[in-house]
């Protein structure tokens, strides 16, 4: 019997044993939980067509508008966030 | 398997899922979309808990009843599931298809109606209720185009399906304004073409008007003119069991139970129940 | 006559590639058929932006809800829909960043749509009983090297170059005031599943990881614990196996070589 086999048989008979009650986590686990919040299930049955930020999306002007768009959320209060200076990209076009 | 009770009730959303377990408001029924509880954890969890408290109908977005595809075995599994879980009152799906050539388009989708079509829709009706082991509910559709090529009136097509497979209808009131309004659709010959008897539910919901086109966006209160169909329907048809649907700007459960109440109402002075109304064969009194 | 099918391909093609519908084909009395069309087209998108925004909540505060729109756009015609449930919707979003020139200088942006994906994934995943410890007690101590560990179908593991989980919570209030998160502060291993009280993204140690992976892809216990104990020498096992088999992360097993 090789260590491996020994070290499969200490844990499966502890489990055995004790069963699944109790604090299993270790130290080395470094637990550190976070809950999400609830989501919206999102299959239903109104019609999109009006008012919604895409309706007309299709049109040249909005077109024009995607082509110079840049991610400007949260992004841009993060340390070492960005692989480029701050400006970069309004630069590029 | 327990029934609808004719009365008026709501679509439950998420936004009202607290609300509703913890002030167990009067609701005749609730309705949601299937989908929405596809798999398991909180949402299905939560559908369990509302179905304590209220019969619950199943109306399902996504089976896409009229696609050329073969019917999604997988979508049907997990209707059947939910099925299982929480003993629905009712299930209803669209007369509508959603995929062809593996691509789905997410919407409810008119198609021509025509013979073969129906042939179609009838076969896949029948796999659906086969593997439900129940009738299915079949709405009819809002849509903004027509097809040159249909072959028959909306209501033709929905009365042929009854008689060929035995499902019910899910006539939906502002689905029929609407058609109106935009197609030109003849509200009257709809009313008096479905089979009464088939009519399990009614449903109510407010469109927009958006650039000369009435847009069933399930987001104001019900249409006077819509008022005026379903009053015609409950004297034609007779009183069913009635939704009020709202998805897109969601307001106060007291504005949806305002809305319910105002279609109670309009039940109540009927007075009125179709004695061959039945689904699966039994009478419901209200 | 073009037979019904043709017609509703080529209604297809008419919502998704901006294609049009044969003259005389469609009939709108009281308005153009290009407003018809238009309903269906914002419909499509609508209903797919939507989807991606709920899938990808945090993903949309870090690039902004108008970026996120153009994002959604161009990953929406690259990415059709495959299912009637919407909440299949979108699985490729961290495949798509990857090439996606635009939000390049945003090298975490991958790992955070993996992270959300999983997230989502692991939400709506079905429920599946409790492990019975029983029967583990009926398996042959000679076979536990065999054992074949099945983990959870909605549970995934993640590593990454960047703090992601931190960043993650930042956000799930929102739009948060102020960030304290350096992204070079180092990257980490997160396991997200669901039990019980909900979906939960766990920092986990990397010789856990390790161990976990390799179950992941079907290597027999005896295998997966050696190469751990190999580059992990302080690997508890009898921890992590009492520990997610209670958190309902392994789920069951199957025994090499045996049938079933």
């Amino acid at each position: 019997m090789n260590a491996t086999q020994g070290i499969l048989s200490a844990a499966i008979g502890g489990l055995l044993v004790m069963g699944l009650v109790g604090n299993a986590a270790a130290a080395d686990m470094k637990m550190e939980k976070c809950y999400g919040v609830a989501k919206a299930g999102k299959n239903d049955c109104g019609s999109k067509a009006a008012g919604h930020a895409c309706a007309g999306q299709a049109s040249k002007n909005s077109d024009a508008n995607d082509f110079v768009a840049v991610p400007a959320g949260t992004c841009d209060k993060l340390a070492n966030g960005s692989t480029e200076p701050a400006g970069a990209m309004m630069m590029k076009k | 398997m327990c029934q609808l009770p004719c009365m008026a009730g709501i679509g439950l959303r998420a936004s009202h899922y607290q609300q509703v377990l913890e002030q167990r408001p009067a609701l005749g029924w609730v309705e949601v979309h299937s989908e929405n509880f596809f798999g398991g954890g909180a949402p299905l969890r939560t559908l369990r808990q509302v179905a304590e408290q209220y019969p619950v109908s199943l109306h399902g977005v996504g089976m896409g009843l009229a696609s050329p595809d073969p019917l999604d075995a997988g979508h049907l599994r997990e209707l059947r599931r939910l099925c299982d879980a929480v003993n629905p009152a009712s299930v209803s799906e669209h007369l509508c298809w959603n995929t062809v050539g593996g691509i789905a388009i997410n919407d409810l989708l008119p198609f021509p109606y025509t013979r073969d079509a129906l042939t179609h829709v009838a076969d896949r009706i029948r796999q659906v209720q086969d593997a439900l082991g129940r009738r299915i509910l079949i709405e009819n559709l809002s849509y903004y185009v027509a097809f040159r090529s249909s072959e028959m009136r909306e209501e033709e097509f929905l009365t042929e399906l009854v008689a060929r497979t035995g499902c019910g209808i899910l006539f939906d009131v502002n689905n029929l304004f609407v058609n109106a309004v935009n197609l030109g659709v003849d509200a009257d010959a709809f009313i008096h073409g479905i089979p009464a008897e088939a009519v399990g539910e009614y449903h109510l919901a407010g469109p927009s008007l958006m650039d000369g086109c009435l847009v069933d966006t399930h987001s104001a209160p019900v249409f006077d003119e819509a008022w005026d169909l379903y009053e015609k329907a409950l004297r034609h048809i007779g009183k069913r069991p009635t939704l009020i649907e709202w998805d897109v700007d969601i307001p106060a459960l007291e504005v949806l139970q305002g809305e319910a109440c105002k279609a109670q109402q309009r039940m109540d002075a009927v007075g009125f129940t179709n004695a061959n109304y039945s689904v699966r064969g039994e009478l419901v009194e209200p | 006559m073009t037979h019904w099918t043709h017609t509703l391909a080529q209604f297809s093609s008419v919502i998704r590639n901006g294609a049009d519908f044969a003259p005389g084909e469609i009939i709108c009395p009281n308005y153009s058929v290009a407003r018809g069309v238009e309903v269906y087209r914002n419909n499509y998108r609508g209903n797919l932006h939507d989807t991606l925004a709920g899938a990808y909540p945090v993903m949309r505060l870090l690039v902004g809800e108008d970026f996120f729109r153009v994002l959604a756009k161009c990953f929406i015609e690259q990415h059709p829909s495959r299912s009637g449930n919407l909440h299949r919707y979108g699985g490729e979003m961290a495949a798509f960043l990857t090439h996606f020139e635009r939000t390049r200088h945003l090298p975490y942006l991958p790992d955070m749509a993996r992270l959300e994906w999983a997230y989502h994934h692991a939400y709506f995943a079905d429920d599946l009983p409790p492990f019975d410890l029983s029967r583990l007690a009926s398996v042959a101590p000679d076979s536990y090297g065999d054992l074949l560990w099945k983990l959870h179908p909605g549970c995934t593991l993640l590593t990454s170059d960047y703090p992601l989980s931190q960043l993650w919570l930042a956000h799930q209030a929102g739009v948060p005031d102020a960030f304290d998160i350096n992204m070079n502060e180092g990257g980490e291993h997160v396991l997200v599943h669901r039990n019980e009280e909900g979906v939960e993204l766990i920092h986990i140690a990397p010789a856990s990881c390790h161990w976990l992976l390799r179950l992941q892809r079907g290597l027999p216990m005896g295998v997966a614990t050696e190469a751990t104990i190999s580059d992990y020498p302080d690997f508890d096992l009898a921890t992590a196996l009492r520990h997610y088999l209670a958190q309902g992360v392994l789920v069951g097993f199957d025994i090499a070589g045996e049938e079933g």
